[in-house]
């Protein structure tokens, strides 16, 4: 790959320019930021992760929202603190609200990005496992914030790099969330790669999990044969239930009462733009998370 | 040369809490030793014997010869072998053949096997229910199975509601079409499934063609699973190598995750359920983690690897030495068993560490921090307790005699190493070396599978050169430690 070089530093040349200046307002653009469509969920990427939703640095992705401002608990301070200061250590990192919306494999953050104004009051967290489109959607994140600062637009919106399907239980609580997004998620056409699908039956009980009762799982792809893989995997799941017509499809020429997230998610992600343009398929199927029964 | 024991489980008689049975695996071999004395070997060592018992249950003749990994007509060997409640039945899983075995055990210790069943993806950990019908197999794919202990004639085959592991593929259809926009490497997928149905059919997996069901899964190996009731509701406890130890419902509704008890930051590889509904586990951390499981709360930490290093540092009998810096030592925790017999108010375990010549006793709950340490000839493998009727404790403890006391890769030059060794529990708390318990061992100490002693030649460390000793002893080295590989390796990346 005698390009490779080149484009390596090429890019991080770009990178290290967006970052001489905290207050640089400009977006950062896509083509510095393009990674391979694949990730292999099983492997043990060199990722960070929190021993627990509890350990969870949160106040650095929504400093707005921290429990503690920074001047309080200075870094410096932070280091000192040891094992019996865990308690402490906690305060410093949490958050004043939880994140309640989770886009999962959420790529170039369109969703995240079509979201934020629409639920200000509401957390919402990114998750990418590839590490170069994570970094794009944090310096718009970070661009964002700057150009909006007099309104504290998009603090509300963080994205990380994480592979949720070993890990979601690291960052979430039981019943935290009440959406989580799948859009346009690798369709693993193999069939000895299912089980790397985002969609699986036994991984249906993680979402599930951090999922509280009454909360939605919203899916959407343009591969069929994905779809119907999972749907059925999340009607055979006793957790879930497929929603009404009305919220996926709406009703009428305009789509009158069709959820706001899905509308979102039909024209607003990056993927979903895509297939908009090829004229292609789109396949909406969102799921509710039902009470869980009695237990003897 | 034998090879040692890599497994033990013992079960006290019924009738009569004087009479107990130890159950060994020696390699491919299962040995039963009885406090009467009796010894029995399965498969029997008559050739045409082993081969009459397999018909019997309609397996054609000579298929486990076929399976045998290695040309010297060794069958697979087995990885754990845990017993029913009652002591009735004896299930061991197989390694290279995936297989779950289920043997009935009379009270001679007499074995006849029952069923076997090859699972598609390799099992890492298996345990019945309390109610000893059902076998739950935790695999290294990450996925947790139920499967009756005895398959009863109108058990639907195979065909559960739950998995269609196969898609019906008579009506081939295309995952997507050409409008579907994604990557050029899938586009290449999608032309390959074309050109694949122009082919006909691939050829799939063999399919598991006995009653399973899949409860839950992680995505990540497992490595251990519990299953614990408490009143009327029943839990099921699974550990993976990423850290988790989940918690679950169990059946029939074990798609419902109850929490997580997190806090670990190296792989898990153990679990162990305390009469005081505590969890100890352990695995790759320097500490054994004790667990409020119901709560998901951590309740204290035991200080493994320290207790570990100073009993290594006291031992100059070892190879190799120690390195100068402690920092490079790591425990990998290869077993953990609850010590029966003590009064109802104290707990306390054994633990096992990798390639370690000693067993650690830690009480639980207690808060007193200092172990008991158990000095032995060789690495641990595996314990197995007799617990006497006037509540005395013994120990039957596997040890390692391919490799030198304190390393895996290492061979020992002497021979004639011992393969067990015995310890009773005396009344100050001690352990103490059992030359009577050992005397009733000298037919299970006598009996395994047999080794190619050039296998077992010559100082080097394991891997050098190609020749069938090699892989011999390559192979012997896969079956007794397997812990320490869990390890993440840092850089492995992308």
């Amino acid at each position: 790959m005698p390009h490779a070089p080149a484009k390596r530093q090429k890019r991080e040349e770009y990178k290290n320019s967006l970052h001489t200046n905290e207050q640089n307002a400009a977006l950062p653009k896509k083509k510095f930021y393009r990674q391979r469509a694949h990730a292999n969920p099983f492997s043990d990427h060199s990722l960070t992760y929190p021993k627990s939703p509890a350990d969870m640095d949160w106040a650095t992705l929504y400093p707005a929202y921290a429990s503690r401002k920074k001047e309080q608990a200075p870094n410096e301070g932070l280091q000192i603190l040891n094992d019996n200061d865990e308690e402490e250590q906690r305060n410093a990192i949490a958050i004043s609200k939880d994140v309640k919306i989770a886009d999962i494999g959420c790529g170039f953050g369109g969703l995240l990005f079509a979201m934020a104004p629409k639920f200000p009051d509401t957390l919402i967290l990114g998750m990418e496992i590839r590490t170069s489109v994570t970094e794009y959607v944090q310096e718009k994140i970070r661009a964002l914030r700057v150009q909006n600062a007099s309104t504290n637009g998009y603090q509300n919106v963080s994205c990380i790099r994480a592979n949720t399907m070993k890990f979601l239980p690291n960052f979430f609580q039981k019943a935290q969330l009440a959406k989580i997004f799948l859009c346009f998620p690798d369709p693993h056409f193999k069939q000895r790669k299912h089980k790397a699908r985002i969609v699986s039956y036994t991984l249906n009980s993680e979402y599930a999990y951090v999922l509280r009762p009454g909360g939605v799982v919203y899916t959407i792809t343009d591969v069929r044969d994905l779809h119907e893989w999972m749907k059925e995997h999340f009607e055979k799941h006793p957790s879930f239930e497929r929603v009404e017509n009305e919220f996926e499809d709406g009703e009428g020429e305009d789509g009158t009462g069709m959820d706001e997230c899905v509308k979102i998610m039909r024209t607003e992600t990056e993927e979903g733009k895509k297939v908009e343009r090829n004229k292609g398929m789109k396949f909406v199927a969102c799921f509710r998370r039902v009470e869980d029964p009695a237990w003897p | 040369m034998i090879f040692p024991y890599q497994c033990l489980v013992a079960r006290t008689d019924s009738d009569d809490s004087n009479k107990w049975t130890v159950f060994g695996a020696s390699g491919s071999k299962l040995v039963a030793q009885s406090s009467t004395g009796a010894t029995s070997v399965w498969p029997q060592q008559d050739e045409q014997q082993q081969q009459i018992v397999s018909a019997e249950h309609g397996e054609p003749p000579g298929k486990r010869i076929k399976l045998s990994p290695a040309p010297t007509e060794r069958g697979p060997n087995f990885s754990s072998i845990i017993l029913s409640s009652n002591g009735e039945y004896l299930i061991g899983v197989t390694g290279e053949d995936k297989c779950i075995r289920v043997f009935q055990v009379d009270k001679e210790g007499q074995f006849q096997q029952l069923s076997e069943r090859c699972m598609s993806r390799k099992p890492s950990s298996i345990t019945l229910t309390s109610d000893d019908f059902t076998i739950l197999c935790a695999d290294k794919f990450g996925d947790v199975y139920a499967l009756p202990l005895i398959p009863s004639p109108n058990d639907e085959p195979a065909e559960n509601p739950v998995v269609t592991e196969q898609p019906v593929d008579k009506d081939f259809t295309p995952s997507a079409t050409v409008l579907t926009v994604h990557s050029g490497r899938n586009r290449r997928t999608l032309e390959e499934q074309l050109k694949q149905k122009a082919k006909g059919p691939l050829k799939t997996k063999e399919a598991m063609t006995f009653k399973h069901d899949l409860l839950l899964g992680h995505v990540s190996m497992l490595t251990d699973l519990a299953y614990a009731k408490k009143g009327n509701r029943s839990y099921i406890i699974t550990a993976d190598r990423d850290e988790h130890i989940r918690i679950s419902r169990g059946v029939p509704q074990a798609h419902i995750i109850e929490g997580f008890c997190l806090g670990h930051e190296e792989f898990i590889s153990r679990l162990c359920l305390t009469p005081l509904k505590l969890l100890v586990s352990g695995g790759g951390d320097a500490c054994l983690y004790v667990w409020d499981w119901q709560n998901y709360r951590l309740v204290e930490r035991l200080p493994l690897r320290d207790t570990a290093l100073q009993h290594r540092k006291a031992r100059s009998d070892l190879s190799p030495s120690l390195p100068d810096n402690d920092q490079g030592f790591k425990v990998a925790v290869s077993g953990i068993w609850n010590i029966p017999g003590l009064d109802a108010l104290t707990n306390a375990v054994l633990v096992a560490c990798e390639g370690l010549p000693a067993l650690f006793e830690f009480e639980i709950g207690s808060n007193a921090k200092s172990a008991t340490t158990i000095s032995l000839n060789g690495n641990a493998l595996d314990v197995a307790f007799i617990k006497g009727s006037d509540n005395s404790c013994s120990i039957v403890v596997s040890i390692d005699n391919i490799h030198k006391a304190g390393s895996t890769t290492l061979v020992r030059k002497d021979k004639i190493a011992a393969r067990l060794q015995y310890f009773s529990k005396q009344t100050d708390g001690q352990w103490q070396e059992d030359e009577i318990v050992g005397k009733v061992f000298v037919g299970f100490a006598g009996q395994g599978s047999l080794m190619d002693d050039e296998a077992t030649n010559g100082d080097t460390p394991i891997g050098n050169g190609a020749d069938q000793a090699s892989s011999e002893k390559k192979s012997a080295r896969d079956i007794l430690y397997s812990v320490e590989n869990l390890r993440k390796r840092p850089g492995a990346e992308e």
